[in-house]
């Protein structure tokens, strides 16, 4: 930008620089033109002998800045300015035309020359110093580089203002960005908007943001509502079907479907207010996550050891994350249960808890029969379920549940390729211990 | 007699809840709005109240520290819909007693009001010997003891064993043993509960105590046998 300017401005002083020289040459040429025609008429009237005056006379006044040489025919000096004829330069022509002249130089000045030869081998040289041209146009060219420095230098400066009020706001925006990014949903610009393309930049991120914040609070008012008309009818239900003597095993039937149906409906709405609260940090505190796995692999481990499972759980201890200790234990509670579930006697199921890189690495494995391939890639969407475990009780909600908790904690789900079995890694991101 | 507090909108859930605590041997009061219910709650002395969440008025978690502020000592027992995980963490750190989600079962009920009810009266049993004929507990030491001879438990066998033994003679539900020996509050589907508790139970059966006998459809009882037997 800066330099656009520069070399535009830069271009327009070159042609105002030749304009100027060829004015002040060119003014030269008529002085020079004028000189000669004043001697033309004094030759026209007395020949040689007006000219010798006239050079004598204009040689006494001397300025320096005209030179003028008549010779004889011998190359003896009759009149002049200066004693001898210029060593690089030769008459050419005949008469007092001022056509053609030539420039030579000497003794570092630059003259505008005119050099003939008169009737009867008269050499003549009437010349005008460049001297004053040189001067002007070197001034005018001092001046025209120091402009141009001053010009990049303002528009180097101006750019970089320009720039910096640029990336200013448009960090403002980032760094606001960034924080809604990280769960801020609330967060907002402070300060008055301006009235340019910015403000209007900025009004319509905040009604996104408005919007977005909006959703998430009718997410949360939403799964409450739902709890409390499902709920309060079943309820009722349930308080009815007490009273109901004498067909126990019915009604037992009857409350564990409505405890099923309860625990779906929880399980949506833990997921989708998991989802919802994903990537904020509100509501999550420091939690022992060794401690975590530690209880809930010490409630299922007897349960897979019944069944005729193999089990080994290897948690490193005083492992720590910024968590949620029930979704945690929820998340835990519901891979080993389908591990569990699904696992026949004699098959290995372990749970492993360390330290990976700069977060903590969860694996619960077994060696059951595992996802079918075709089923991996919607593995955590809601209601997925294999063709083969339709016959098993479940909802297809434990792994959608599973992914939402992760989500909720930053941590990443991994489904490693394996050669039997199914194993799911989460790998937390530790807490910082500074503080 | 104890006096319970209900603090609830639907008159379905209230009529409930009054049978419940009655078959107890409570007095019961009802209140179906939150103002009232605080009311009642800092103008009388109930041994229990019983409350429910939304209400017309408002939640009935952000009440229960104006019925604290009131000068009640009411253990509050939180009946709600909102029944998830969370909603349940959130009334417990808040102050709740207990938290029970709709809809209940009438035997979950009353195995909380009981215990709630046992609350106020047990703490004596706060020293270090719990002993139930055979059977003693040392709650320092962490040892249990069948017959003079040591019975060795684990960790959550032994915390297990305590909450029964605080809880001696009534029903205990699974629900209250998952919140309540090993802290979680979602309802995990399987019975993982009855493995442990079967274990337990073993245990203490081969060492010669039958302390723990099922509640069908309810919970567990521990009853221990008199000494002799």
């Amino acid at each position: 930008m800066a330099l656009a300017v520069a070399i535009l401005s830069l271009s327009a002083m070159v042609l105002q620089y030749r304009l100027v020289e060829s004015r002040l040459m060119s003014a030269q040429q008529d002085l020079l033109a004028a000189d000669l025609n004043g001697l033309a008429a004094l030759y026209d009237q007395r020949r040689i002998i007006a000219l010798r005056q006239a050079i004598d006379y204009r040689a006494t006044a001397a300025t320096g800045e005209e030179m003028l040489l008549l010779l004889d025919r011998n190359g003896a000096t009759l009149a002049g300015t200066r004693p001898e004829w210029p060593a690089n330069l030769a008459p050419a022509g005949e008469g007092f035309t001022s056509e053609n002249p030539t420039t030579f130089t000497e003794g570092g000045t630059r003259w505008l020359a005119v050099a003939r030869t008169l009737p009867g081998g008269f050499p003549l040289l009437v010349a005008r110093s460049l001297q004053p041209v040189d001067d002007t146009l070197a001034a005018l060219r001092r001046g025209m580089f120091a402009l141009l420095g001053a010009l990049l230098v303002a528009g180097a400066l101006v750019g970089w203002l320009a720039a910096r009020s640029v990336m200013t706001r448009i960090n403002r925006i980032n760094t606001l960005a960034d924080r809604v990014a990280e769960g801020q949903l609330d967060a907002r610009l402070p300060g008055i908007r301006t009235a340019d393309e910015f403000g209007l930049l900025e009004t319509h991120v905040h009604a996104m943001l408005d919007r977005i914040e909006n959703l998430n609070r009718a997410t949360h008012r939403l799964s409450d509502t739902i709890a409390h008309e499902l709920r309060t009818p079943l309820n009722r239900m349930l308080q009815k079907l007490s009273r109901i003597e004498g067909q126990d095993d019915l009604t037992a039937d009857l409350k564990s479907e409505m405890r099923q149906a309860i625990r779906m409906f929880d399980s949506l709405l833990d997921i989708s207010r998991a989802e919802a609260d994903a990537g904020t940090g509100g509501g999550l505190v420091p939690v022992d996550l060794s401690a975590v796995a530690t209880e809930v692999w010490d409630l299922y481990d007897p349960l897979a050891e019944d069944k005729g499972l193999l089990t080994k759980a290897q948690i490193t201890p005083d492992l720590h994350i910024l968590g949620d200790r029930n979704l945690i234990a929820q998340v835990l509670s519901n891979l080993l249960d389908n591990a569990i579930k699904y696992c026949a006697p004699g098959d290995r199921l372990t749970l492993d808890l360390a330290p990976d890189a700069d977060r903590i690495l969860m694996r619960v494995a077994d060696t059951g029969p595992g996802l079918p391939d075709d089923l991996k890639p919607e593995a955590f969407d809601r209601f997925t379920r294999a063709e083969r475990d339709r016959s098993t009780p479940g909802h297809g909600l434990g792994l959608a549940l599973v992914r939402a908790i992760a989500a909720r904690h930053g941590a990443r789900l991994t489904l490693p390729p394996t050669t039997r079995g199914f194993t799911l890694e989460i790998r937390w991101p530790r807490l910082q211990q500074s503080d | 007699m104890d006096r319970i507090l209900i603090i609830e909108d639907d008159p379905e859930t209230a009529a409930a809840v009054r049978a419940e605590a009655e078959a107890l041997g409570c007095a019961t009061d009802h209140r179906d709005t939150l103002a009232a219910g605080i009311e009642a709650a800092t103008g009388d002395s109930y041994k229990v109240i019983v409350l429910d969440r939304m209400l017309p008025g408002g939640d009935g978690v952000d009440a229960m520290a104006r019925i604290r502020a009131g000068g009640s000592t009411a253990l509050i027992l939180i009946l709600s819909a909102l029944g998830r995980a969370a909603n349940r963490v959130e009334g417990l750190e808040r102050g709740a007693d207990d938290y029970l989600p709709k809809p209940f079962e009438p035997e979950e009920l009353r195995a909380r009001l009981r215990a709630l009810l046992r609350r106020g009266t047990i703490q004596v049993l706060d020293n270090d010997l719990l002993a139930f004929g055979d059977l003693e507990i040392r709650l320092k030491a962490r040892t249990v003891h069948v017959r003079r001879a040591h019975v060795p438990t684990s960790p959550k066998e032994f915390e297990l064993l305590t909450f029964f033994a605080r809880n001696a003679g009534q029903v205990v539900t699974r629900m209250q043993l998952l919140e309540n020996v090993w802290n979680l509050h979602f309802d995990p589907g399987t019975n993982v509960v009855d493995v442990h508790v079967g274990r337990l139970r073993r245990k203490l059966e081969e060492a010669g105590a039958t302390a723990i006998q099922t509640a069908r459809g309810e919970g567990y009882i521990f009853a221990p046998l008199p000494a002799s037997a």
